[in-house]
């Protein structure tokens, strides 16, 4: 039962976490981070899920339980 | 191969790790680790780290993939001393020794300093950032010997932190990493800031009965509480003198992170210079950690099938309330840029140099596969 969330006042659309997880997160026209899986992730998504998170440079995306 | 181990345990080695799962590779992965901390995001460290406000420093650790299998062992608070490329071992400060099938070097890099002084400050770990965040929070006088990207974020966090702040540098701050026209841009920011800065070397540094006395060419004396040193780094390759992997002391790896003539060697990240056209170079940043990362274990597993490091330079700073994106490197000349969106006097655009492959943005949201693309012209 976890779950992607993001902090957006932190996102600065560096876009990184797209590249890990494409799947799961993209920027929309406007640069806004939008997660496309909002709900429990399944267990290969939560793999790229934790890479989406590791690479963030600002630390604003996170898991939760 | 059955087991490998990774010495490091920071973004480059974890990318490493993770991305050797992902591959499939089902044997024993053996991380070591030299601060026994849970990993944690290093840029942090010169950013969120000395922000505002009385708490400590807390960052969430950087979650993983490859610590949720059984085959995984993680030695933390130990550090690697020598390496038999013979014997396949590497030997640990506890006397262990680490058979290894493969091995992963990305023990990063030391930050420079000028004495022995516990009022010189430097910043590389989370231990230094928590020593270095008590102390600026009684907001002492700073001297900042060297204006580079991480000089300046630090003198940044210094002055919100409310402390006064002296900066040393020969020839404007940040131009050598970014330029003379964004190197001056936050040159200006920062004297707006508050910040004192002077054109110069420095000939010798002390202490004193009580702070720190900085000696300029002139003959001028600097005196401060405390100084913040800043004036690069160096690979942590000292366990790796006498394994026969160093030429002139440095770690060269080629396209596919592997240590020429050591099957079943990589490395990746701050400790490594990368080979290319143009001979080897360093790329020690957080963005390169991670492409190293996955193309070094891809390496490791695959060899001459693997793909090769193909990914443009990516930096980003944040200091004096804005964020620089940088694709590429602006030329050092003053070559005036194309302006795509907002403009200079706002302090606020895109900017690119079609012809030297760079283009930056400054206090714009701007996500770095498009500051990629316009940097080769496109868009």
């Amino acid at each position: 039962m976890t779950r992607l969330e993001l902090d957006k006042d932190r996102c600065e659309a560096h876009g990184l976490c797209e590249q890990a997880a494409p799947d799961l997160v993209h920027l929309d026209d406007d640069d806004n981070l939008i997660i496309d899986v909002p709900g429990d992730l399944s267990p290969s998504q939560l793999d790229d899920a934790r890479d989406a998170v590791r690479v963030c440079p600002v630390s604003a995306l996170r898991l939760v339980e | 191969m059955d087991r490998i181990v990774i010495v490091g345990h920071s973004i480059a080695g974890l990318t490493v790790g993770d991305n050797l799962r992902r591959l499939g590779f089902t044997g024993t992965l053996t991380y070591v680790g030299a601060e026994d901390v849970e990993a944690y995001s290093r840029p942090s460290l010169s950013k969120a780290a000395l922000a505002p406000g009385d708490g400590g420093i807390h960052l969430a650790p950087l979650p993983r993939i490859s610590a949720d299998t059984d085959d995984t062992v993680e030695l933390l608070g130990r550090r690697a001393v020598s390496l038999d490329t013979d014997a396949r071992t590497v030997l640990l400060d506890d006397g262990t020794s680490l058979p290894y099938d493969g091995l992963v070097i990305a023990t990063g890099s030391r930050a420079r300093h000028l004495t022995d002084s516990p009022r010189e400050f430097t910043l590389r770990s989370l231990a230094d950032a928590e020593r270095l965040r008590a102390k600026l929070l009684e907001r002492p006088r700073v001297t900042f010997i060297g204006g580079g990207p991480l000089g300046m974020e630090v003198a940044s966090a210094a002055v919100g932190l409310g402390c006064e702040v002296t900066l040393l540098n020969p020839g404007v701050p940040l131009s050598m990493h970014l330029g003379p026209l964004l190197g001056g841009l936050l040159t200006t920011l920062a004297e707006e800031a508050g910040v004192r800065i002077l054109d110069t070397l420095v000939d010798s540094v002390a202490e004193t009965a009580d702070g720190m006395a900085v000696t300029l060419p002139s003959g001028e004396v600097i005196e401060s509480d405390i100084v913040f040193t800043g004036i690069g780094d160096d690979p942590a390759v000292d366990w790796l003198a006498d394994s026969g992997l160093l030429a002139d002391g440095r770690l060269i790896v080629d396209s596919r992170q592997r240590v020429p003539g050591h099957p079943g060697i990589v490395a990746a990240g701050d400790v490594c210079w990368l080979d290319g056209p143009d001979g080897p170079r360093r790329s020690p940043v957080w963005t390169s950690a991670i492409e190293q990362g996955r193309v070094a274990a891809d390496g490791l597993l695959n060899g001459d099938a693997a793909a090769e490091r193909d990914h443009p330079f990516y930096f980003w700073t944040d200091q004096w309330g804005v964020g620089l994106k940088v694709s590429g490197s602006p030329p050092r000349e003053d070559i005036a840029p194309e302006v795509v969106k907002g403009s200079l006097e706002e302090r606020a655009f895109v900017i690119r140099w079609p012809e030297h492959h760079a283009a930056a943005a400054l206090d714009m949201r701007m996500p770095i596969p498009r500051l990629h693309r316009l940097a080769a012209g496109e868009g």
